[in-house]
Order: C-alpha cells, then sequence, then structure tokens
C-alpha cells in the first residue's frame, strides 16, 4: 500500500478505511465500465496521499507521459464530502475507446469527445455515488468539463490555489485487451476533510465498535472471537 | 472451527469478522494481509473455511486461490471481493471457489454462505 502522510490529518485506521471504501467504489464502477465495454477490467489497489496544494501538479504528471496529450474531464461534487473528480486518458487510449464504443475503425473527434464523455459519466457518478453511500452521506453533481490538453496543463494554480490540503484517491483504470488506460483523482479541499473523518469515524465505529477488539496490524495474528 | 480472513484493508477483515459473530460465535480466526500470508496460514493451520479477497498486494486473490486449491482440492474458500464483475466470478469458480460475494458482506450474507455455499 503506497500511503503518503503529510500531516497527521488521518490515522492509520482513518486511512484504511478510505482506501477500502474507496476499493469498493472503484469495483462498482468497474463493473459498470465492463459492462458498457463488454470487457474484463483489471483492478488496482487504490492510493491515497495526503498533499500540499502546489504539490498536486507533480503528483500528477508523476503518473502519466508528460509527451503525450490527454483528455481530462473535471466534475465538481458538492455535500458534507465534497471535491472533485477528474479523470485522465491519454489520447491513444481515447481513440482506442472510440473504435470500441463505436465499432468503427476511425472515430472522428466528436465521437472520441463523446465516448470519453460518457465513459466519465459513468465513472464518476458511479466512484461518488458508491463512496458516499458507504460514507451514508449524500452529494450534488454539477455538469462535468471536458479539456483535450497537454500533461503539463492538466492542473493550473489557480485550480487549487485557495485551498492549503488536498487528499488525493487515486487508481487506474485498466481494460488491457482494449489498450484502454485512465488515472481517476478524487481531491477533496480543506473544508471536506473534517467531515469526511467524522463520516469515517463513524464507519469505523460501527464495524470495530460491536467487535471490542484490538487488532494488532502486524504481520498476521490469529484470535479468538470474542461473543 | 477455524476460519481464515485474508484482506490487505484491516477495516475490511473486521467486517468480515463482525459479520461471523452470530453464525459463528466461537470460531477460531486467523487473518492475513496478502495472498501469501494466506497460503503460509492455510499450510500451517489448514482452516476449514476462507475468506479471500482479490485485489492485494504481493500475492493478489487470484494467485493465492490457485495455490490454497493446489494444497487442498477440497479447501472451503469465498472470496469476498469489490470486483462485481461478471467475468471474475467466473474466473473464481473456475479455480474452485466455493462461491463470490461482492463487499461488503453482513451478517444475513453470511448465514446463508454457512448454509448453501459451504460443505462443513
Amino acid at each position: 500500500m503506497k500511503v503518503k502522510i503529510l500531516n497527521s490529518e488521518f490515522n492509520e485506521d482513518q486511512i484504511d478505511a478510505l482506501r477500502e471504501f474507496m476499493n469498493v467504489s472503484i469495483g462498482a464502477a468497474t463493473a459498470n465500465l465492463a459492462n458498457l465495454l463488454d470487457a474484463f477490467g483489471t483492478m488496482h489497489i487504490p492510493e491515497i496521499e495526503i498533499c500540499n496544494s502546489n504539490e498536486l501538479a507533480d503528483k500528477i504528471e508523476s503518473t502519466i507521459d508528460l509527451e503525450s496529450m490527454y483528455y481530462a474531464t473535471k466534475q465538481l461534487f458538492t455535500g458534507k464530502f465534497g471535491g472533485e473528480c477528474m479523470f485522465v486518458i491519454s489520447e491513444d487510449s481515447a481513440r482506442n475507446l472510440g473504435r470500441h464504443l463505436y465499432n468503427i475503425t476511425v472515430p472522428s473527434g466528436d465521437e472520441i469527445n463523446d465516448a470519453v464523455i460518457e465513459l466519465t459519466n459513468i465513472l464518476t457518478s458511479t466512484i461518488v455515488s458508491r463512496l458516499t453511500q458507504e460514507l451514508s452521506t449524500q452529494v450534488q453533481f454539477f455538469v462535468p468539463s471536458l479539456q483535450f490538453i497537454d500533461a503539463n496543463s492538466i492542473i493550473h494554480d489557480e485550480d487549487v490555489a485557495e485551498y492549503s490540503k488536498i487528499i488525493i484517491i487515486s487508481t487506474i483504470l485498466d481494460f488491457q485487451d482494449q489498450q484502454i488506460n485512465g488515472n481517476i483523482y478524487i481531491l477533496t479541499k480543506d473544508e471536506a476533510i473534517e467531515s469526511l473523518k467524522v463520516l469515517i469515524d463513524k464507519k469505523i465505529e460501527e464495524i470495530y465498535g460491536l467487535l471490542k477488539l484490538n487488532i494488532p496490524t502486524c504481520y498476521w495474528t490469529h484470535l479468538k472471537m470474542v461473543t | 472451527m477455524k476460519i481464515l480472513v485474508v484482506d490487505d484493508s484491516k477495516i475490511a477483515r473486521m467486517g468480515v469478522i463482525k459479520s461471523l459473530k452470530d453464525v459463528q460465535p466461537k470460531a477460531e480466526l486467523f487473518q492475513a494481509t496478502n495472498g501469501h500470508e494466506a497460503v503460509e496460514i492455510f499450510k500451517k493451520e489448514r482452516p476449514d473455511v476462507v475468506f479471500l479477497d482479490l485485489t492485494m498486494p504481493v500475492m493478489d486473490g487470484y494467485e493465492a486461490l490457485k495455490k490454497i486449491i493446489e494444497i487442498d482440492k477440497e479447501a472451503q474458500i469465498i472470496i469476498v471481493s469489490a470486483d462485481i464483475q461478471s467475468e471474475a466470478k467466473h474466473r473464481v469458480l473456475v479455480a474452485g471457489a466455493k462461491n463470490m460475494y461482492p463487499k461488503p458482506i453482513n451478517g444475513e450474507i453470511m448465514m446463508r454462505i454457512f448454509e448453501q455455499d459451504l460443505l462443513l
């Protein structure tokens, strides 16, 4: 598990819970996309990272090819857990997506745009809805935006200038046989952190509280069930 | 009864353990955080039931399932995964799992698992 904690906002249990909720959400989204693409998607373990806002661009650039062009969609959502879901897919993957969805050899620019937006709508709505369902809350979605841009332009300073800390939840969309890969980032900002912690703590209490067990986080252990 | 719960997430393991509380209150529980640990514990403890996640570091659930079935082709393995694709379910059933359930599972589902899926 790759967890980079730059501050003490979240403890180990909270990070573990957030990653697991995200894992369930990604699983639901992957299944929906598998139906859309009539294909099998390989799931990857989500990464949780808390960083300073001025580090966001570096983080995203470290996960993509700086020489390629990308389709980047961004969708804001608000509520107790508010933030922004961003999906980044390379030009090649987007073209393969268009080919696969429309069953044609050379999709037009409009067809690629439509395919990326369709995929993004399913991806972001499923992930965020499932995540908020796990956290027993609701959010309101705003209309997504689509840009065709180079790697260095995905994040502008002004996008994050008003925030000090950002939680990045990232994973990979991997339909290898169709050569469709993308990176998903959920960015939650300052005002969402406290409410997110409260929601996570509530879920942890629901599960851990009834067990009244103190489970070591070391290599492995065994225990007798407490009744 | 010995039960092995395998998941890299602590809260996911606790979720399974919580759902076992009413169904198997006296079970001796073992935990593993990846497929490699699961195989080692299986060799040593020979649990009666294994609850196995698929997406894990070091060794994923598909590989662990294969190795455990190689050790004991009658192993009673239930997959509990966020991967809810029909193809994933098909793969694990072919590989020898008794059934597969989407996360998170609750006490009602656990009851059904012990009544319908497992040969104990």
